[in-house]
C-alpha cells in the first residue's frame, strides 16, 4: 500500500477474527475516538497480516468429502455450499463432521492484483 | 492441523496487526491507548466467541483481570467531547486508569496483562515474546508528538466557534432571537394577560425610557471600543462593525471581547425596539384601539399558528416553533422530490406527495377535523413505501446470515477447482474454517465431492 506493495483479498474479514476486528472497530468509531479512515487502514493491514501469516506459518493439511449442493463461480469467485461433509485433519487424525459447509474462495493465482 | 494452532496464529495476526497500525495511529494523531483498547477489546471478543483456545486466556484470572477495565474505559470516553479525548491525551489516559478500579487496576491497566501473559507467549509463539517489550515502549500514554500542537488552547477554539457561530446566526434571524428574548421577558407573566399587561406597562415606561437612555450611553461605548480593537490590527478601511470576516482579524482575546460587545450591543438594540414597539402598542390600546394586533413582537400572541395538543386545546406556537416546522415541511417536500434518494414510480411519488399535503394542512389553524386520520395516512405510508421497495431484499439477506452465524465457513484461496462430469475436486490453501463452534486454520486442503 504505501510502498506500493500489493492489495490483498479482504475475505478473511467475514472470519471470526476479521469480524471481531470490525465490530471494535465499529465500537471505536461509534465512541468518536477514532476516524473511519483509520479503521479502514487497520482493516487492510488485517488483510495483509492474516493472508501473509497463514501462508507463512500455517503447515498443517486437511481433506474433505461431501456431497455438493451449489456450486457458483462469479469474478473469480468459487462459492460452494456442500452438504454432509466429513473433515479429516492429516496430523493429527481427528475428525469433524458437518451438515453443510459454504465455502468462500478466492483465487490463488492472482493474491498481488487489484481488486 | 488441529484447533491449537488457532490460538497461536490468531495471537500472531493481532501483533501484527496491531504493530503496522500504529504508525497509522500517530499519522493520524490517535492515542496509542485507543489501540491499547482495540487490541484488548480485539482478543475478548475473541474470547467470548470460544471458538479456540487463546494464549492470553489460558489464565482464568488474567483474563478477568484484563476484562473489568474494559468496558469502563469505554463509557467514559463515549461522554467527554471529541476534542477532549482528542487533544488531551494525558487526561484520557488518568480517565482510563482511575476509574473504578482504583490502584490495582491501575496497575493492571498499565502493563499488567501482557506482563502476565508473558509465560504463554513464550511457551506458545517465540515471536510474541516481544510483546511486553513493546507494550511496554507503546504504552507511555502520552504521545510526544501531539500534546504540542493543540493543548489547552482547543477548547477555548471550540468557544470562539460557536461564538462566533451565534453572533452570525444572530445577525442573520433577527426575528428569532427577539423572539426568544420577548419569550424570556414573558416567562413570569402568565399568558393571557391583556389589560393587567397594558396597565403594568404604563407604570413600567418611565422606568424603561431611563434604561433606554442608559443602553444608548452602554451601546455607544461598546461601538467606541470595537473600533478600537479594530484600529488596532490597522485594517479598519471605515468598514461597519458587526460584518464576520472581520472577525477574524482579531486575536483571540479581542475576538472574545469583541464579540461579547456584539452580542450585547445587539441586544441592546432589540431591547430598545421592543420598548419602542410596547410604547405604540401602549398608544394605541389608550386610544381605543383593540389590542389584538398580530405582527408586533411585544403583543402576548406573538405566534400566528395554533396547534392541537393531545386533548384538542388549541395551542399557541411560537416563532422558533413555526420556523421549525416550516423548514420540516420544506425539507420533506426536498426529499420527495427526489424520491427520497431513490427513483420512484411517478404513481407512488405523487401519492407521497398528496399525503404530504395534507398533513402540511393538518398544521394549520383552519383545521377542525381530528388529528387521527393523518396519522393513520402517515403510518400506512410509510409502510407502503418500504415494503415494496425493501422487504425482499432483506428476506434474502437474512438467510444468507443465517447461513454465517451458523458458522460453518470457510475462507480460502483456490489454487484449483476441476469438475468431471459431476465429481468435483479442488486443492485450496491458506484457509480459515468454521465448524460446529470450532475454527481451524490449514495450508493446504483438498476437496471431493459429487453434485
Amino acid at each position: 500500500m504505501a510502498s506500493g506493495a500489493p492489495t490483498f483479498y479482504e475475505l478473511y474479514r467475514r472470519s471470526s477474527i476479521g469480524m471481531t476486528l470490525t465490530d471494535m472497530l465499529d465500537e471505536l468509531i461509534g465512541e468518536q475516538r477514532m476516524d473511519p479512515q483509520l479503521a479502514m487502514k487497520i482493516l487492510s493491514n488485517f488483510d495483509r497480516a492474516i493472508t501473509e501469516t497463514l501462508n507463512d506459518k500455517v503447515k498443517a493439511r486437511l481433506t474433505f468429502k461431501g456431497s455438493l449442493d451449489t456450486y457458483r463461480f462469479c469474478d473469480e469467485v468459487w462459492t460452494f455450499l456442500i452438504k454432509n461433509v466429513t473433515f479429516k485433519m492429516e496430523n493429527g487424525g481427528q475428525t469433524v463432521v458437518a451438515d453443510k459447509v459454504k465455502i468462500v474462495s478466492c483465487n490463488a493465482k492472482r493474491p498481488g492484483d487489484a481488486p | 492441523m488441529s484447533n491449537q494452532t488457532v490460538g497461536a496464529v490468531y495471537a500472531q495476526i493481532i501483533t501484527d496487526v496491531i504493530d503496522s497500525s500504529r504508525v497509522d495511529f500517530e499519522e493520524m494523531g490517535v492515542e496509542e491507548s485507543v489501540l491499547e483498547d482495540l487490541k484488548k477489546g480485539w482478543q475478548r471478543k475473541l474470547t467470548q466467541l470460544n471458538v479456540a483456545q487463546f494464549p492470553w486466556d489460558p489464565k482464568p484470572e488474567v483474563v478477568a483481570q484484563a476484562a473489568p477495565p474494559q468496558p469502563a474505559p469505554q463509557q467514559p470516553a463515549a461522554t467527554p467531547s471529541y476534542t477532549q479525548a482528542q487533544l488531551n491525551p494525558t487526561q484520557d489516559v488518568q480517565q482510563h486508569l482511575s476509574f473504578p478500579g482504583g490502584p490495582v487496576q491501575q496497575n493492571s491497566g498499565s502493563n499488567g496483562p501482557p506482563i502476565k501473559n508473558e509465560p504463554a507467549f513464550a511457551m506458545n509463539e517465540p515471536v510474541i515474546k516481544q510483546e511486553p517489550g513493546m507494550v511496554n515502549n507503546g504504552m507511555p500514554g502520552q504521545h510526544p508528538g501531539f500534546p504540542a500542537a493543540p493543548g489547552p488552547g482547543g477548547m477555548t477554539a471550540a468557544q470562539r466557534a460557536s461564538q462566533q457561530l451565534a453572533a452570525k446566526y444572530g445577525q442573520s434571524a433577527s426575528a428569532s432571537i427577539s423572539a426568544i428574548q420577548n419569550q424570556a421577558q414573558y416567562q413570569g407573566q402568565p399568558q393571557g394577560y391583556p389589560q393587567a399587561q397594558a396597565q403594568a406597562q404604563a407604570q413600567a415606561q418611565a422606568h424603561a425610557q431611563a434604561h433606554a437612555h442608559a443602553q444608548a450611553q452602554a451601546q455607544a461605548q461598546a461601538q467606541a471600543q470595537a473600533q478600537q480593537a479594530q484600529a488596532q490590527q490597522a485594517q479598519a478601511q471605515g468598514q461597519r462593525p458587526g460584518q464576520p470576516h472581520q472577525q477574524q482579524q482579531l486575536t483571540p482575546q479581542q475576538q472574545q471581547q469583541y464579540n461579547a460587545q456584539q452580542q450585547q450591543q445587539y441586544r441592546q438594540q432589540m431591547l430598545a425596539q421592543q420598548q419602542r414597539a410596547q410604547q405604540a402598542a401602549q398608544a394605541n390600546s389608550q386610544n381605543g384601539a383593540s389590542n389584538s394586533q398580530m405582527d408586533g413582537s411585544s403583543e402576548a400572541y406573538e405566534g400566528v399558528l395554533l396547534q392541537r395538543d393531545a386533548d384538542g386545546n388549541p395551542v399557541e406556537m411560537g416563532r422558533i416553533e413555526i420556523d421549525s416546522l416550516l423548514h420540516e415541511q420544506i425539507a420533506s417536500r426536498a426529499k420527495q422530490m427526489e424520491g427520497g434518494g431513490l427513483m420512484l414510480p411517478l404513481k407512488e411519488a405523487t401519492k407521497h406527495r398528496s399525503v404530504a399535503k395534507k398533513s402540511a394542512r393538518a398544521g394549520g389553524p383552519s383545521q377542525v377535523d381530528g388529528f387521527d386520520d393523518d396519522v393513520k395516512d402517515e403510518e400506512v405510508d410509510e409502510d407502503a413505501i418500504n415494503s415494496d421497495l425493501d422487504d425482499p431484499d432483506d428476506d434474502q439477506e437474512d438467510d444468507d446470515d443465517d447461513d454465517d452465524s451458523m458458522g460453518h465457513i470457510m475462507l480460502c484461496m483456490y489454487d484449483k477447482v476441476q469438475r468431471v462430469k459431476n465429481k468435483w475436486k479442488c486443492t485450496l490453501k491458506d484457509g480459515v474454517l468454521t465448524v460446529n463452534g470450532k475454527e481451524y486454520v490449514f495450508h493446504k486442503a483438498t476437496g471431493e465431492y459429487e453434485w
